[in-house]
């Protein structure tokens, strides 16, 4: 059926936004490798808050580490965190929200039970949760994250799914004895391509902004380098002026980052819009 | 709220709370033992007992007199309900001669008992107290009827604001301000404020705004805090040998941690507990452990661990991981001793943790090494609990026989001299067996206006609180 569809600019761009995505794997994988051999320097110094000059082309932070180097090594990790997170809460999302709609009332009914358990616990609880689950590191925070983050999602999902099932397409196929999991397989997540997208856009957004903050719950190493922890250590430089090149850099790349992440999105949902109108 | 057992247990909790209520013994512009609520007290020739006798013109904030059974009563509630701050445990008991005199029995002939005990428990209302059960519950106004030149008016708990009033006639002078407002801002908003006319005292100011405070033309005391940043061992598990917590001394560069973390807001501590200034602090060179990799690589290898081809330590075949734990008020400087650990081989897992968690960590022997604040000052009666004891901050050493006994020995020293003598060696068998790491003496600073200023009090308020803001201060 969408095979009739022409193709709209929008969806010609997917390429290239994939060959953009190439680039930063290729970068990132190159930036890991670089920190493996220790070719890039970031040890502490004494040239403690160092405006940007020839020496430190962004300056130098609160003990003494090169900025630039920083957001070079910080890129890798920040990406991978954020990716991985809002893949894995997607995912989660999805799946929760099929068994919602295909899996009948009493199945519906636990799940949607335990978002809502997730929607009112404080997530300080979960924190010391998956803390006492887990050694505290990288993998407790894209689990933290995860779990945190999927269970916003779910009732949207739902909603568009609930829809779907009704559609026609769906109900020719189960006349002619396909069974759920070949209707979810080949109707239902074509349809949810478009909004899993920005489910996703959306959860990465919170992962790379989130992760920033939980260091001091003893959950991250404070050494874990991301773009988003750069950010918080520049908050206790807002009196002294250095915030200029501490915050600003690290911030512009997280913006330049969800901006890309939004485009890339962009005709994703576009292309959804077509199929609903054709539909 | 500002009454002793329901205060916040941090040193300026306690600090306000002594403008409430008063202790026996106070202190002079020099720190020495000064008339408080006793006008003066004889110690007797065996060291046994002290005869004090009381202002007898004292009044409780509800008007009723003070008298020497409210002292009996605070001596044998305290024993009864431990307070925080001062333990009256050295005391026998106390009999009362007549309405301000009364003779306190102690159990040992000891020394600082006048700078300890009776500088820092604060005297409590008998007529109040004796029908409180559960004083740690008790947190109604009534619970801050003290003695001291001001009463607490009104406070916020939720905002941590008190509002103290002058006292009319207290024995030690009249206050110099009808009001005492007190308010939890942060550093910067103060120093608007302090502008702005509507601050008077910035009590401690981060040191690095200092400039920004003289600039504005404020008085600004800046004195070292004696709460000394430390590197702290696990005693009980990797570290038990006093070579191996050398050789960390060893690796880890004071001085560049000086130059990274603190620039210009700390000095280089001493390795023997006592830090200059103190009354107790031995010249006598200590060893000072400057940075030496090629002398901890030989204490490692006699201690039997191993370096691989590529630098990394190990132990019995297996790399050594040492946890090092704190909390998020010095995350900085964990960055660096860690980073000097890793150049050195050592694989390090950093925990910063809300204090909670660390605490249990600490309980559970979680750890390896720990970066931890604590207070040198006070009278060094407090010591033993700040080596030998278990809580997170001390420094959890094991009873070490030589050390112990130099503890006890200055305790029942009966002389000023012999005291001084034991905690010299005390403090050379502290930097020698290392039962923590002294690393830096952060500065602290407390600004003023014209108003009103102070030093910092020499040896630190009472129980050693490191502050400018003695009680005398604000009477004149």
């Amino acid at each position: 059926m969408a095979a009739d569809i022409p193709v709209e600019p929008g969806l010609r761009r997917v390429p290239r936004q994939g060959l953009v995505f190439c680039f930063l794997v290729a970068f990132c994988i190159v930036i890991w490798l670089t920190a493996q051999t220790g070719w890039l320097e970031h040890g502490s110094s004494r040239d403690v808050l160092v405006a940007p000059g020839m020496e430190h082309w962004l300056g130098t932070n609160e003990i003494g580490q090169d900025v630039l180097v920083g957001l070079i090594l910080a890129t890798p990790t920040t990406l991978a965190l954020a990716t991985v997170t809002a893949i894995l809460a997607g995912a989660l999302a999805l799946s929760a929200a099929s068994l919602v709609v295909l899996g009948g009332p009493l199945v519906a009914g636990v799940v949607l039970r335990t978002v809502d358990v997730l929607q009112v616990v404080p997530s300080m609880l979960l924190l010391l949760f998956v803390a006492a689950l887990v050694n505290p590191g990288l993998i407790a925070l894209v689990l933290l994250l995860t779990v945190t983050g999927w269970s916003d999602d779910v009732r949207i999902v739902v909603a568009v799914l609930r829809r779907e099932v009704r559609r026609e397409n769906i109900l020719y196929a189960r006349a002619m004895g396909a069974g759920w999991i070949y209707c979810w397989r080949w109707h239902l997540l074509a349809a949810l391509r478009p909004l899993v997208g920005v489910v996703i856009v959306q959860n990465l957004r919170q992962a790379a902004l989130k992760s920033a903050g939980l260091g001091f719950l003893g959950l991250t190493d404070p050494r874990l380098l991301t773009w988003g922890s750069m950010m918080q250590s520049a908050m206790d430089q807002l009196y002294t002026g250095a915030w200029i090149w501490l915050l600003l850099p690290p911030a512009f790349l997280l913006s330049l980052f969800l901006h890309w992440i939004l485009k890339l999105s962009d005709p994703r949902v576009q292309s959804g819009l077509e199929l609903e109108q054709r539909l | 709220m500002l009454a002793p057992y329901v205060h916040r247990k941090n040193g300026v909790s306690y600090l306000y709370t002594t403008y409430v209520f008063d202790t026996l013994v106070s202190q002079d512009a020099d720190g020495n033992p000064a008339p408080g609520l006793a006008r003066s007290w004889q110690r007797a020739p065996d060291g046994l007992s002290y005869a004090i006798q009381l202002q007898s013109d004292a009044k409780w904030h509800d008007g009723k007199a003070v008298t020497a059974e409210d002292v009996a009563f605070t001596m044998r509630y305290m024993s009864e309900y431990p307070y925080v701050f001062g333990s009256v445990k050295s005391i026998e008991r106390v009999e009362v001669e007549g309405p301000y005199d009364l003779r306190v029995y102690v159990k040992r002939a000891e020394t600082g008992l006048v700078e300890g005990v009776f500088s820092a428990i604060p005297i409590l209302p008998e007529h109040v107290y004796s029908r409180i059960e559960d004083p740690f519950r008790f947190a109604s106004l009534e619970a801050a009827i003290g003695s001291g030149p001001y009463r607490l008016a009104a406070y916020d708990k939720a905002q941590g604001r008190y509002l103290l009033e002058a006292v009319t006639d207290h024995p030690l002078g009249r206050a110099r301000f009808e009001q005492i407002r007190i308010v939890k801002m942060n550093p910067d908003a103060a120093l608007q404020a302090m502008s702005a006319g509507e601050v008077d005292i910035i009590s401690y100011l981060p040191v690095d705004r200092v400039l920004a405070a003289e600039a504005e033309g404020f008085k600004v005391e800046v004195a070292p805090s004696h709460h000394v940043m430390r590197l702290g061992f696990n005693h009980r598990g990797r570290f038990a040998l006093r070579e191996l917590r050398q050789a960390i001394a060893y690796v880890i560069d004071r001085k560049a941690l000086l130059d990274t973390a603190f620039p210009g807001t700390a000095e280089l501590a001493q390795t023997g507990y006592f830090q200059p200034g103190s009354r107790w602090w031995n010249e006598d060179d200590n060893p000072t452990y400057a940075h030496d990799p090629a002398k901890a690589h030989k204490f490692l290898i006699n201690a039997g661990w191993a370096q691989t081809a590529a630098g990394r330590w190990q132990r019995e075949g297996d790399d050594v991981s040492l946890r090092l734990i704190t909390d998020g008020r010095s995350v900085k400087s964990a960055r660096v001793i860690t980073e000097q650990l890793e150049i050195f081989g050592f694989s390090i897992d950093l925990r910063v943790m809300e204090l909670g968690a660390l605490r249990n960590l600490v309980a559970e022997g979680a750890y390896d090494l720990t970066l931890f604040s604590s207070s040198t000052l006070g009278d060094p009666s407090n010591i033993g609990r700040r080596v030998f004891g278990r809580g997170w901050n001390s420094d959890r050493f094991p009873a070490d026989p030589e050390m112990t006994g130099l503890i006890r020995a200055q305790t029942v020293a009966s002389s000023h001299a012999e005291r001084v003598e034991a905690l010299d060696q005390f403090q050379r068998l502290y930097a020698e067996n290392l039962p923590s790491y002294m690393l830096v003496n952060p500065l602290m600073a407390t600004t003023f206006n014209e108003k009103l200023s102070a030093p910092f009090m020499p040896g630190g308020v009472a129980v050693g609180i490191p502050s400018a803001l003695h009680k005398s201060i604000f009477l004149e």
